[in-house]
């Protein structure tokens, strides 16, 4: 153990990394889908690295064990880092995120994280967009929507219907939300974008339910002000569907 | 003679036979029994204790060792390159002899790795051990993160329409790693330094000493990138966003406000641009600070630093380097935006 133990480690983390990216989706709970090649590669190398090690490691057995006498005997002048050939012992926290990945992955941030965060408006001035694609309706991330809802001088949504995938959120006085958390590289960069549903049929759905909402603009509010936000649609359906595997947006 | 031995030997192997029986069986007992109390008590106490935060706190957590995990494996790989294969002599030709002189130098050099700042802090340790000024060095780590390409897209895209905000984190950036370079030649002590001192005269050189110092610099550095993500998470839980309201009526406040939200809230630097862009309510100054410390001084940056170079030093650099950041800031700020 002490002498395979950091190859076991490497190993140990190359696997999770790649259990997450390789073998499954769930990397998209935690970064953006571009990461995806970077984290194979190095999930790759890791398991590599690690195993390679410990072939050197078995086969330099002798020689290793008189580095390791010089080692400790230097570690003492040494203050800064001291540790023997089971390598750094600050490493082992490593061992916390990988098992959490290989055993039990922490989902996504849902509706306690959107709820705890003052939504922001993206920083843009009011202005022309390009025109909506074709499509009745037209598939629209809540981005998207809420940008020209609250920004569109030519108001390309006026009249259209539109369908958006979110999951669900209370507000005061029991109105509700359809919200999606925007992540540009890691779940920590999280912000939210929201949009009020009004005129579903059987009322407001369980928080944390995933639904897909088909409705058009309600249009409230100045243009570029805060009575413009939070964007409302008026929903003709409301659908529960299964958790994406991407549960976030992308800027 | 020869019998003793081989009874010797026969003894030796029944002694090691017992032993192995009794930590089979001891350990065996142990696991059983830790096996049995948490298959009854784990469920009832995981439930209670996997609240709303508690999993939020766990996905941030992972979210940000997860994604610290290229680009700090992009740093050790380049670094325990240079550790195993470059000479000492490359480093310390190609830079201008005068500290002065390599500091600048050596800032700029940062556009050359396009990584986050988990990639530029093994980069640095391993150019010191190199026979790089640490000065110069220095001027290094804090530059790379911050004006690399990708940064500087990123802030492009996150800002459409307004390049001075581009400008303005270049310059601000460069101006804050030179001016510390120059701050450590003249009064830094090399007492502050703990550099390993795994690579010195007469180490393996090679593909083995590769491997090795890979395997060392990952392993070290990964353990402190998860010390790091739990700060991170942790700030990122107990903190309500809500807070930042009650300071955008000041210019001053506001920009101290964003210098210590970046340095707590650990955003990596290819996507600060971003948060900052939707921290809408903020002076340009304000976000520009946001931007220009968050690369050189976080709470992941300092565990990261610590463990490459010694508390005694990360606690130094990194408060001076805020203040430094926070002053370069705001005059770039009051210049061009």
């Amino acid at each position: 153990m002490r002498r395979y133990g950091s190859c076991l480690l490497l190993v140990l983390v190359g696997a999770a990394v790649l259990r997450i990216s390789l073998f499954s989706e769930l990397y998209l709970r935690y970064v953006q889908a571009g990461l995806r090649p970077y984290l194979v590669v190095s999930g790759a190398v890791l398991v590599l690295l690690g195993s390679a090690m410990a072939v050197v490691r078995r086969t330099t057995h002798d020689e290793d064990d008189d580095h390791e006498d010089h080692d400790a005997h230097d570690d003492h002048d040494d203050h800064g880092h001291h540790h023997g050939p089971a390598g750094p012992r600050v490493a082992w926290l490593l061992t916390l995120p990988a098992l959490a990945l290989l055993l039990f992955p922490p989902p996504a941030l849902g509706s306690y994280s959107a709820g705890r965060e003052a939504a922001q408006q993206a920083a843009q001035g009011v202005g022309s967009f390009p025109a909506l694609p074709a499509g009745n309706p037209v598939e629209l991330t809540l981005g998207q929507f809420s940008s020209r809802a609250i920004y569109d001088s030519g108001r390309s949504l006026t009249g259209r219907t539109v369908r958006m995938t979110g999951f669900v959120t209370h507000g005061d006085d029991g109105t509700w939300y359809l919200t999606r958390l925007l992540v540009t590289c890691c779940a920590a960069d999280a912000t939210t974008s929201k949009v009020e549903v009004r005129g579903a049929a059987d009322g407001a759905p369980p928080v944390d339910t995933w639904v897909t909402v088909t409705g058009v603009w309600h249009p409230k509010g100045k243009l570029g002000t805060d009575g413009a936000w939070p964007p409302v649609v008026d929903a003709s359906a409301v659908r529960q569907v299964k958790q994406p595997a991407d549960p976030y947006e992308k800027r | 003679m020869e019998n003793q031995r081989t009874v010797a030997d026969g003894l030796r192997i029944v002694a090691l036979g017992v032993r192995v029986l009794v930590y089979v069986v001891l350990g065996g007992a142990a696991l059983i029994a830790i096996a049995t109390v948490a298959s009854v008590l784990g469920p009832t106490l995981a439930l209670d204790l996997y609240t709303p935060p508690v999993a939020a706190w766990w996905t941030v957590f992972t979210a940000v060792a997860v994604q610290g995990v290229p680009f700090l494996l992009l740093g050790t790989v380049v670094s325990a390159a240079i550790g195993a294969f470059v000479p000492e002599r490359v480093f310390t030709r190609l830079l201008p002899r005068s500290p002065a002189l390599a500091v600048p130098v050596a800032g700029v050099a940062g556009v050359v790795l396009p990584g986050c700042e988990c990639a530029s802090v093994p980069v640095a340790g391993s150019l010191m051990r190199r026979g790089v000024a640490p000065a110069a060095a220095l001027a290094f780590l804090l530059s790379a993160p911050a004006i690399n390409p990708v940064v500087l897209v990123a802030t492009s895209i996150a800002f459409p329409g307004q390049p001075k905000m581009v400008l303005g984190r270049l310059v601000a950036s460069l101006a804050t790693a030179v001016v510390m370079g120059w701050l450590w030649a003249r009064f830094g002590k090399a007492e502050w330094l703990r550099l390993p001192k795994r690579q010195a005269e007469g180490a393996p050189r090679g593909l083995r000493a590769f491997g090795a110092g890979l395997q060392h610099d990952f392993l070290h550095a990964g353990g402190f990138l998860v010390l790091g993500a739990a700060a991170a998470a942790t700030f990122n839980i107990v903190v309500p966003r809500s807070v930042l309201d009650l300071f955008t009526g000041s210019a001053w406040l506001s920009v101290l406000l964003l210098a210590v939200l970046a340095v707590v809230l650990c955003v990596c630097s290819e996507a600060d641009a971003f948060v900052a862009a939707s921290l809408s309510g903020f002076s340009p100054t304000a976000r520009l600070a946001f931007m220009v410390v968050g690369p050189m001084v976080d709470l992941k940056l300092i565990a990261l630093q610590t463990g490459t170079f010694g508390r005694a030093f990360a606690v130094r650099f990194s408060s001076v380097t805020w203040v430094v950041a926070v002053v370069s800031s705001v005059l770039v700020g009051w210049w061009l935006l």
